[in-house]
């Protein structure tokens, strides 16, 4: 299993918002013969299982979201164009003269986002499209189209990976699903017995709009979890101390609403490993499903760990491939370290 | 290797030819013509002309430009982030978010169109064009002096996007500098044509691949000097807007109905005894053509009209949705049709016209 290729493979599948399983067969092909189990649970976040051989072991959950941003067709139009309204936050600024796949019944279909030719631009040319505005042009008949798709088909940004410097990649969704590939490969790496509990990946659903991580934690309720979601990169008219830098490894977040001693213990294995790590400061909120996690139950102790990224949701995200290696590192400190699993392993409060 | 049709565009249109650096574009096309042609010579411009002599000193000019619209890196910043500015006429709007590939004589390196995070943003900047002086490429570096290894101010940049073909039995043609490289395309096809037909044309050919139309038409003007043509026919691409709701007189013309005739544009009111024989020719010949439904734009013809003692012209677009922007949408029907009008007309083309 090669880390690059696991990202690339699974940021390229279709897993909008509400289609999660649209590939699931492949999802399970890529990585599936790494655990011992790989199931959905009943709303739909996918689990990958890995058993550490002892009885009574701790329940560990990783979390990373399967689900990207995209869109969905809202109406077919005269001369084969479409409308679409978008699944999660994406800036209409990024919309024109994009390539997109319009996942039909049975086959994927091309399509260009329209950019209006000056001539027929109303305005001052300052104002962006409304997502209800933008038209997506196949170059297929209506009578085509109406044979090959129908209103809430997916639309997807096209994958296209491009490495730049300093083993940086650009393309479409590693927002989650390279924190996603992060938590197989360091689960499926990690020697059974090495595990101080059995481990439980969740590539949660939903992320980007309702977020459904808090039922699927509380079906699965772990002993103790990671949350793990990509982190704003620091880029030019940005703030400091709302960004982290690319290249400089994970950020662990310290918040108020996340388990100040977990936190507290994975920045000093991380010191004690020398594993290169940032922090990132959230004082009230993080952004990812750490909190849904933390509240699900009578709490569980949550940890909330960041991969670097800048152009957040656009279809050209950067990252550094050295911060998901060390991403991967912290992740195996993580689930095989054995103070955590004497403090957090036994559970059960009486009161 | 020769290349034909399809393979040919894309394979032009893939070059890396922003306004003022066409020589790897200008490379390909001399390449592609082989021994086809009289004589190939370029000028110092960097304008290419192939010769294809006829029966009498007469000559006429075809010009299609090789440049496309691009950048050019104006600074890098001190965290290694690359500022720049377009080159020819680009929308904001189809900017942000968009790899590119910046280039020197030397080297090439990939990069993306950046600007921060709509998460970053305030409220009211959400709904506004980011300009373009916000927006930054990011090609990896990590600090300045890095990025100064790979890039220098004043080096070029051009859209990296991938060409496809889609639509309806694939026919429609998607991707980067399809302006003017169709037109490009379309000359040397011609060329071919009169070869493997044994066709001798009444008069001297000049097909001419010019630079710097995107910023002033300047390599057609002093190419129209040196060619001194009585007519020119100048192959083209034009924005047009036939997408849903637009209205009819707006939508310029319609892909997929040939070649668009100009009548007028910004810079040019073409000859109309040339226009009529232009559309003569295609009915004749069975060939699709359109007459362009609004006045916009300009071309090469704006220099070429004017030369010397005057010039004929005509003017024959592809019909283009999107121009300059990374995902230009054509169709290869137009294209046929493009080139096998001005295969018609070279052959039918009278002294008098």
């Amino acid at each position: 299993m090669e880390l690059k290729k696991l990202i690339v493979d699974l940021s390229s599948l279709m897993s909008i918002g509400g289609f999660e399983r649209f590939e699931r067969e492949k999802l399970i092909n890529l990585v599936g013969e790494h655990f011992d189990d790989a199931y959905l649970d009943k709303v739909g976040n996918q689990i990958f299982v890995k058993k550490c051989g002892k009885e009574n072991a701790p329940r560990i959950m990783l979390d990373a979201h399967m689900d990207e941003i995209g869109m969905y067709v809202t109406e077919i139009l005269d001369g084969g164009f479409l409308r679409v309204t978008n699944i999660g936050g994406i800036d209409t600024g990024i919309m024109q003269a994009s390539d997109v796949i319009i996942y039909g019944n049975s086959e994927r279909l091309f399509g260009v986002v329209a950019s209006t030719p000056p001539h027929l631009a109303s305005g001052s040319g300052k104002d962006l499209p409304k997502m209800d505005e933008l038209l997506i042009d196949t170059c297929l008949t209506k009578e085509e189209l109406e044979s090959k798709i129908r209103i809430g088909t997916p639309v997807g940004f096209a994958p296209k990976y491009t490495e730049i410097l300093n083993n940086k990649i650009m393309g479409k969704s590693f927002d989650d699903k390279a924190c996603a590939a992060c938590a197989l490969y360091a689960t499926a790496n990690t020697p059974r017995e090495e595990l101080a509990g059995d481990v439980y990946v969740m590539l949660s659903c939903c992320e980007e709009v309702t977020g459904m991580v808090a039922p699927g934690a509380y079906a699965l309720n772990p002993n103790y979890a990671m949350s793990i979601d990509v982190n704003l990169g620091r880029v030019p008219g940005t703030i400091k101390e709302e960004t982290v830098e690319l290249g400089k490894g994970p950020s662990i977040t310290i918040s108020a609403v996340t388990d100040r001693k977990l936190t507290k213990m994975l920045f000093d294995i991380a010191k004690e490993k020398e594993i290169p790590h940032q922090a990132s400061v959230s004082p009230t909120h993080t952004g990812t499903n750490a909190v849904s996690i933390q509240l699900s139950r009578e709490g569980i102790p949550t940890v909330d760990v960041g991969l670097p990224l800048a152009s957040m949701h656009t279809y050209n995200e950067i990252i550094s491939l050295d911060d998901t290696k060390t991403l991967s590192d912290l992740i195996v400190a993580f689930i095989t370290d054995e103070k955590i699993a004497a403090e957090y392993g036994k559970g059960g409060l009486e009161i | 290797m020769r290349l034909c049709g399809r393979e040919l565009l894309e394979y032009l249109c893939q070059k890396f030819g922003p306004t003022g650096f066409e020589d790897e574009v200008a490379d390909a096309i001399i390449e592609q013509l082989g021994n086809d042609c009289d004589k190939v010579v370029k000028d110092s411009f960097g304008n290419v002309y192939a010769l294809v002599k006829g029966e009498s000193d007469d000559r006429v000019m075809i010009s299609s430009h090789m440049d496309e619209v691009g950048f050019m890196i104006t600074d890098i910043d001190s965290d290694g982030y690359i500022k720049f500015s377009n080159l020819g006429g680009i929308d904001p709007k189809v900017l942000y978010g968009k790899q590119v590939i910046i280039g020197n004589e030397k080297t090439r390196i990939n990069g993306v169109i950046a600007a921060k995070a709509i998460h970053h943003k305030r409220r009211e900047d959400r709904f506004t064009v980011t300009p373009i002086k916000e927006m930054y490429i990011d090609i990896g570096a990590k600090d300045a002096d890095e990025a100064k290894e790979y890039v220098n101010i004043g080096d070029f940049g051009v859209f990296n996007s991938d060409f496809v073909f889609f639509g309806t039995d694939n026919k429609y043609a998607k991707g980067k500098a399809i302006d003017d490289r169709a037109g490009c395309c379309a000359m040397i096809e011609v060329i071919r044509k009169i070869r493997e037909n044994n066709i001798t044309l009444p008069f001297n050919t000049y097909f001419c691949f010019t630079v710097r139309e995107e910023v002033g038409l300047s390599g057609a003007r002093v190419a129209a000097e040196r060619v001194k043509p009585s007519r020119a026919i100048i192959l083209e691409t034009t924005a047009i807007g036939d997408i849903a709701g637009a209205p009819a007189h707006k939508r310029v013309a319609d892909v997929g109905n040939g070649g668009v005739i100009s009548l007028m544009d910004r810079s040019t009111i073409y000859n109309s005894e040339f226009v009529n024989f232009t559309l003569e020719t295609a009915k004749n010949n069975d060939v699709k053509a359109q007459v362009k439904r609004y006045v916009s734009g300009g071309n090469d013809a704006g220099h070429i009209h004017k030369s010397g003692k005057g010039v004929k012209c005509v003017a024959i677009s592809m019909g283009t949705r999107y121009l300059h922007s990374p995902a230009c949408v054509a169709s290869m029907e137009d294209y046929e049709s493009i080139r096998e009008l001005v295969f018609a007309m070279l052959q039918n083309m009278k002294a008098e016209v």
